[in-house]
């Protein structure tokens, strides 16, 4: 009796269940994960896949764009957004079998190096050609190779600016807008550490934005002119030693859960215990995500350089958009790539939606972006981003992701300044990096 | 007539028949492994770069000298010997436990220390991570500091690394290796161990002597799936540091190793190459293991 | 004498009692958190820490709201089970049953096959195993995912183990009255496997439903895929969705459970009967 009453229950699980599932199908079909465009008649199928859920409307809303502006060559796109570890494992997959992948794909910085390396990807150039005026063109030469092609756009490229906590700064009696050097930025983080007991900033084990950056300023890269990794190097090496040095006398503290991506970091963050942070411009979204009790408490600055004089600007992170070789568009998929990135209308829909800085200059001085007043990031914070962006102007340092870049990556990420800032923080810099660089597979 | 007769000899043949009931595994054998099998063993011998893939040797088995490949072997080692250690004996004492006749609700115990193996590696892996968060807030934090000491950061400190996934090893196997001893139990009569207590035999003695002897099977046969098992492990760490990447890689494994190679930098061969010495290994231990307590041998009694 | 076995009666008790809480507290540490808000899980940890003021059952009614495609994972994985379990349990059988009543050139060689599977862990071959079901076209399909592993070597070492403990008499008895192979297979041995199919329902019911690394590969779209590998989707570098992660985790272990509580007698009566032999 109690034998059939259970299997009816899970007859009667298996039944709501199902039809629950039957319910929201439906749904999905116009759902956030997966997404289309309005589909037209006799439109060219395109597939995107992508690992950012906000990625999505994006796209399919770049496509209606681009049908009403271009009627003869409409489009009807499938943006599938995934997990970003497993979707890019996927994406290399199908491009290694040649079978079942997009006609387009974002891909993360990380793993563009592997897509470039082995030709996986197809150049834009041409289809990038008209716009090249208006934009900076550094964050589309950055997904390139030694040839002169690149196979991307930027996503999550963003200026590196520090973001600075001003209830604390207030407190310890700093003002970030005379912050110029890393030692100017140091010094007032000794009196933050003396008089809040806070550090100034964190540094993480499992990613490396403050380090490539500061080797960035120093123009270091972490491959050679040949793609080889190229971790031992003097620059690599003093700022590590700077980074321990602030790490020993408490300014720098290691970020909680090892990154600045992880749940721990956030609630840390948003709690005001931790000064200051520098990170890309696209950071702003995180914030305005995660740490909603900082509200009009953060203000933007440039981000410290070495020497007085020294160029401020720096490129990090990276998302990149490219077009995968094996579609049968490609020319479409290419034009349609460098319209969304590119255009006005996308620049504008990036920036309100997504807070991504545009890549195209002439937007830094429209009132219509930068003055904003519904706009989520200029309501957040208490400095504008824009006034950061002209000051820096279009020449930027963007990370080399030539060559073994991806591996070199990986290595880094894991072990590297894991060693470095956490586990051996003892260990000769020069050795350390040697040992690093030999355990790189590539 | 003839055809009847031939359809006939067939259904009735004792020499077709065992082929026509082994006929599906030989199909997806063939199909899906041996050809897997085969073209890994082929790729571990090529660069693989689409329509440039070149042969290049042995280039690939070079990667024995990595430090990393070194850590990763090293750790699934040593992940293997400690769950072996761990998994074996203590579901063997708990099942005697929960065996004895002193004991009450046994089934209802039995069936709620298994249900950890119900749920998914996924699920697991959330609730551990944050359960070993390094938030002063996470729950092991609040359980140390009832005992005054600090927070710890368990998920970077290689030390608690282990513990963790020890923890989730134990958590997630014991109710399923006890299920196995508590079966195997069922099969030793019990007067054995009633002529050993009117022999004046202690409760050790006669777990000594008859319930682990008797049990010998159940041993070997746990032991052979903790082995593969403990070496394939890769999931439990994917999920405890939300991807394949542990700080240092503290809780790398071969497969981890492996998966990163191949997939995460796209270097086909040498994860091919990782797959044919992975496989040797396992092979090697398991048919030592199988053929040491006879598993071919026994057909022919 | 008595009085000892009291004593000793209370001490199990008292052990097993304390051992089942700690096993079963990560999901109890999960049942309650998902009556917390996602962004207080972030900023204050796991904890049985809950204030009732903003404790709600709201997670589970964003789950139930429709607005994301949790139930659509559920129902993929539902019926991969159902089918993968059927199809596994009725061929495993089959093989297990070859193996073990029969003898035959290429036995050991094809047993040893059996064993090899067993331990070749999926990811190894994963590679060749994807370009093959990319050639077959069963690319983000349920079918690639069930066709590789249709039968499962740890049933047929079971089912083996299992059958080699009924003498063989028994069949020839059958043949002299008459009865085809395949007649005693699914008239005499199905009905006697029953206990067996019922434990090895549930322990590949439990792999189905918990599998990840292979569905992942294999499916693409988000209507696809399954649940744990929809679950692992919640969690990204931009951004865990706690809300929904959380209660739906707890949910995803219940019908798993319903089986398991339903079967569970058969389950270790299948395992002794089966026993392992070595």
């Amino acid at each position: 009796m109690k034998r059939r009453f259970m299997a009816g229950l899970l007859t009667a699980a298996m039944l709501v269940s199902s039809l629950a599932g039957a319910a929201v199908t439906v749904h999905a079909e116009d759902g956030s994960t997966q997404g289309t465009n309005t589909f037209v008649d006799g439109g060219t199928e395109l597939s995107f896949w992508t690992f950012q859920e906000l990625h999505v409307p994006f796209w399919t809303s770049m496509a209606d764009v681009w049908n009403e502006k271009y009627p003869d060559r409409p489009i009807n796109l499938t943006v599938t957004n995934g997990e970003s570890h497993s979707t890019h494992s996927k994406l290399l997959i199908a491009c290694q079998s040649g079978e079942g992948a997009p006609d387009m794909a974002d891909i993360e910085i990380g793993y563009y190096g592997s897509f470039v390396k082995d030709g996986y990807l197809i150049p834009i150039n041409d289809a990038v050609e008209p716009y090249k005026d208006d934009v900076v063109m550094s964050r589309i030469t950055m997904y390139g190779d030694t040839e002169g092609n690149y196979y991307g756009v930027d996503f999550h490229l963003g200026e590196t600016v520090t973001y600075y906590n001003m209830d604390v700064m207030n407190e310890a009696g700093v003002d970030p807008a005379e912050i110029v050097t890393w030692d100017d930025y140091f010094a007032a983080g000794q009196k933050v550490l003396e008089a809040t007991g806070k550090p100034m900033t964190a540094v993480e084990t499992a990613d490396l934005f403050l380090p490539q950056a500061m080797m960035l300023q120093k123009n270091a890269q972490y491959v050679d002119e040949e793609g080889n990794p190229n971790l031992v190097t003097d620059e690599h090496a003093e700022v590590i030693e700077y980074i321990r040095s602030k790490l020993a006398d408490g300014t720098i503290e290691i970020a909680p859960g090892g990154g600045l991506h992880t749940e721990e970091w956030y609630g840390h963050l948003n709690a005001g215990d931790v000064a200051s942070i520098t990170m890309p411009l696209w950071y702003m979204g995180r914030f305005t995500d995660y740490c909603g009790d900082l509200a009009k408490k953060v203000a933007i600055y440039e981000m410290p350089v070495w020497n007085e004089g020294d160029v401020r600007a720096v490129l990090q992170g990276g998302t990149g958009t490219s077009v995968i070789k094996g579609t049968e568009n490609e020319q479409l998929a290419k034009d349609f790539l460098a319209f969304a990135k590119l255009s006005a209308e996308g620049c504008t829909y990036e920036w309100v939606n997504l807070g991504f800085d545009p890549i195209r200059t002439e937007l830094w001085d429209d009132p219509a972006l930068t003055e904003d007043p519904d706009n989520k990031f200029l309501n957040y914070f208490m400095t504008k981003p824009f006034d950061i962006l002209k000051k820096n102007g279009t020449e930027l340092t963007a990370p080399d992701i030539s060559g073994q870049y991806a591996a070199t990556y990986q290595t880094l990420v894991s072990t590297t300044y894991s060693n470095a800032f956490e586990m051996s923080v003892d260990r000769d810099v020069y050795e350390l990096l040697q040992e690093e660089q030999d355990s790189i597979i590539y | 007539m003839k055809k009847k007769g031939i359809l006939k000899k067939v259904l009735y043949s004792q020499k077709v028949a065992p082929y026509v009931f082994i006929a599906p595994f030989i199909i997806t054998f063939v199909v899906f492994f041996a050809y897997s099998i085969f073209s890994m063993v082929m790729m571990s011998f090529q660069k693989v770069a689409g329509p440039n893939t070149v042969f290049v040797g042995l280039d690939n088995y070079k990667v024995i000298h990595n430090s990393i490949f070194i850590k990763s072997l090293k750790n699934s080692i040593f992940y293997t010997i400690v769950s072996c250690a761990l998994m074996i004996p203590i579901p063997l004492v708990m099942a005697v436990m929960l065996n004895s006749k002193s004991m009450k609700a046994k089934s209802f115990f039995r069936s709620l220390l298994f249900i950890p193996a119900l749920t998914s590696v996924v699920v697991a892996g959330v609730v551990f991570r944050m359960m070993f968060g390094e938030l002063e807030g996470s729950f092991m934090n609040q359980v140390i500091a009832s005992f005054g000491q600090g927070p710890l950061i368990w998920l970077r400190t290689p030390g608690t690394v282990w513990m963790v996934l020890f923890f989730v090893c134990l958590w997630r196997w014991t109710g399923v290796n006890m299920m196995y001893y508590l079966s195997g139990l069922q099969q030793i009569p019990s007067d054995l161990y009633e002529s050993a207590s009117i022999d004046g035999a202690s409760t050790w003695q006669a777990f000594w002597n008859i319930t682990v002897p008797l049990l010998k099977p159940t041993i070997i046969y746990v032991l052979t799936i903790s082995i593969f098992g403990g070496m394939a492990m890769f999931s439990e760490s994917y999920m405890i540091f939300n991807g394949n990447k542990s700080p240092n890689n503290i809780g790398t494994t071969l497969v981890g190793f492996l998966y990163r190679m191949a997939f995460e930098q796209n270097n086909l061969g040498i994860g091919s190459a990782v797959g044919v010495i992975f496989l040797s290994i396992v092979l090697v231990v398991n048919f030592l293991q199988l053929f040491a307590n006879g598993t071919f041998g026994r057909k022919e009694k | 004498m008595k009085k000892k076995s009291r004593t000793t009666s209370v001490f199990l008790i008292v052990f097993f009692v304390i051992v089942t809480a700690i096993t079963l507290l990560p999901l109890a540490l999960l049942a309650v958190s998902s009556l917390r808000p996602g962004s207080d899980l972030m900023r204050y940890g796991l904890n049985f820490n809950i204030d009732w003021a903003t404790a709600s059952l709201n997670e589970y009614r964003m789950l139930f709201s429709g607005a994301n495609n949790y139930f659509i994972w559920y129902r993929n994985s539902l019926l991969i089970t159902v089918v993968q379990v059927a199809l596994a349990l009725f061929l495993s059988a089959c093989v297990g049953y070859g193996f073990a009543m029969y003898e035959f050139r290429g036995k050991n060689l094809s047993f040893a096959c059996v064993l090899l599977v067993m331990m070749v862990p999926t990811e190894v071959i994963l590679l060749p195993l994807y370009r093959l079901i990319t050639r077959m076209h069963l690319i983000n399909n349920m079918w690639g995912i069930i066709l590789p592993y249709l039968v499962v070597p740890m049933l047929v070492f079971f089912f083996r183990q299992y059958l080699s403990g009924i003498p063989k008499d028994f069949l020839d008895a059958a043949r002299v009255d008459g009865c085809t192979e395949y007649g005693i297979f699914f008239r005499i041995m199905i009905p006697l496997m029953k206990p067996s199919f019922a434990a090895m329902g549930i322990y590949q019911g439990m792999s189905s439903w918990n599998n990840f690394l292979w569905p992942m590969i294999v499916t693409n779209s988000i209507t696809k895929i399954t649940l744990p590998v929809g679950l692992q989707s919640l969690l990204s570098p931009y951004g865990n969705n706690y809300d929904i992660l959380i209660a739906g985790s707890c949910f995803a272990i219940i019908p798993i459970l319903i089986l398991f509580a339903a079967f569970q007698r058969y389950f270790i009566e299948g395992m002794t009967a089966g026993g392992v032999k070595g």
